[in-house]
């Protein structure tokens, strides 16, 4: 996909229609996952790809339609250049060293402890780097676990104090 | 003082924004990925709780669920690292051990039932089975698909070897998994309708030994239940609550350490102990 800003509506149109093989109108996660490519000629993550229609799908209908398919190919074009800025390297991989950069660029603070954390969990093809696909859902995932700590945390001291029912609400809100 | 603030992202005015969702940010929890990974490891699915612990905050399991992961499997090694039974001998044999005793002979420590299922699952056969496949044989009790959710956590605990399918002996644990699963379910359906309704489910959950307020089974069936006039959870809804429930508690007791059933807890510390349990 371009990483260029938005293209002309015309050609979204056309990316779309390509896109949705069944022709119903709404890109599903299969459809949508056979589209994206992460570089490395394995599938695409298909967490990564629920994820993102989650987002978009406005009413619940398993897709994204054409006017939410244009906010898909902005969010993920963005992560595009997002990734590239780190994958210094041009690998289409990015390591350790590189997520730290980028989740730090984010304004996160985290231990080494934790990045070697999230490489081994978010690294899909074991190769102790994270791919473009991977990434996106690695920042995801830490961006709605971060979001409802800070929900709790109304002090924003960095702790919070909750009940074992607090927190099984905490989960269940993010899972 | 932004800068030691433990954790934010996407501050206006910072440098490095991480691309931003649609307005109105993740609608109801939607998120649809336990993406690949392993720490479903907890004992599943027995009680929320090993010993039983009088009081305290979270009760303890009453009724006895069925016993661990594996507790089905006549193979209390694991079904792994058993040089002598092991069919993947010969790389380019199926589990079934061609040229042994005779194709369709039943492993050494894999159920009967699990083994003449897995071959009917097995479509391809490859001697493995995938997500897909997985997802295309199980059904809940209205015909419903099983969803990818639960599909893709089942997948993570009992893909050991992480390799993304699940060979014979994963597949016969995971069969009495579910099955353990199963007649619990129709043990909580009281009413026999095929889904646990909110009482059923308030019901099921205490008697797990679950110490948990109405409200929060209201929100677990608002949360799971398929969208109807009369509000249920299906099969696959209830093992994937249950075995969460089982997960995060777990996590939580850990950092309960005076057993008060509040922890304090820092923001590391909780992505550490949730999300990564999650993957």
């Amino acid at each position: 996909m371009a990483s260029m800003g938005m293209p002309d509506a015309n050609f979204l149109w056309g990316v779309f229609q390509r896109v949705d093989k069944d022709r119903s109108g709404v890109i599903s996660d299969g459809e949508l996952q056979q589209a994206l490519s992460n570089g490395t000629w394995t599938p695409f993550n298909p967490a990564t790809v629920r994820s993102i229609l989650s987002m978009f799908d406005r009413e619940n209908k398993g897709g994204v339609n054409f006017n939410e398919f244009t906010g898909v190919w902005k969010y993920i074009s963005d992560w595009q250049n997002v990734f590239r800025t780190y994958d210094r390297d041009n690998s289409g991989m990015i390591d350790k060293h590189e997520l730290k950069q980028a989740l730090t660029g984010f304004g996160y603070r985290l231990s080494d402890q934790f990045y070697d954390l999230l490489i081994q969990k978010f690294d899909r093809q074991r190769r102790g780097q994270v791919a473009f696909d991977d990434f996106i859902q690695c920042c995801v995932v830490l961006q709605k676990w971060t979001d409802v700590f800070r929900r709790y945390d109304t002090d924003q001291d960095g702790w919070i104090q909750v009940s074992y029912e607090q927190y099984l609400s905490m989960v269940f809100s993010v899972v | 003082m932004a800068a030691s603030y433990p954790y934010g992202q996407g501050y206006p005015g910072t440098a490095g924004q991480p691309p931003g969702a649609p307005q109105g940010g993740y609608p109801g929890g939607q998120y649809g990925g336990l993406p690949t990974g392993a720490p479903y490891s907890g004992p599943a699915p027995g009680g929320p709780y090993g010993p039983p612990s009088n009081g305290g905050a979270y009760g303890h399991p009453s009724s006895g669920p069925p016993g661990s992961m594996y507790g089905g499997g006549p193979a209390p090694g694991g079904p792994y690292g058993q040089p002598s039974t092991n069919p993947y001998g010969a790389p380019q044999s199926g589990p079934y051990g061609a040229g042994g005793p005779g194709a369709g002979a039943v492993p050494h420590g894999v159920d009967p039932e699990a083994f003449s299922w897995f071959q009917s699952v097995d479509c391809d056969h490859s001697g493995y089975i995938s997500i897909k496949e997985l997802r295309q044989a199980l059904v809940n009790s209205n015909w419903s698909a099983f969803n990818d959710e639960t599909c893709l956590m089942m997948m993570n605990m009992f893909d050991k070897s992480r390799s993304g399918r699940i060979d014979l002996y994963g597949f016969s644990a995971l069969w009495c998994f579910i099955q353990q699963w199963r007649n619990l379910f129709q043990q909580y359906d009281r009413d026999q309708s095929g889904s646990i309704n909110y009482n059923e489910l308030h019901q099921a959950l205490s008697q797990m030994g679950y110490n948990l307020s109405p409200q929060f089974s209201q929100l677990l069936l608002s949360r799971y239940s398929q969208k109807a006039t009369n509000p249920g959870i299906q099969l696959d809804r209830f093992i994937q609550i249950c075995t969460l429930l089982q997960t995060m508690t777990e996590a939580f007791r850990e950092k309960d350490t005076s057993m008060t059933g509040n922890a304090r807890i820092n923001y590391e510390d909780f992505l550490m102990m949730s999300a990564t349990r999650m993957l």
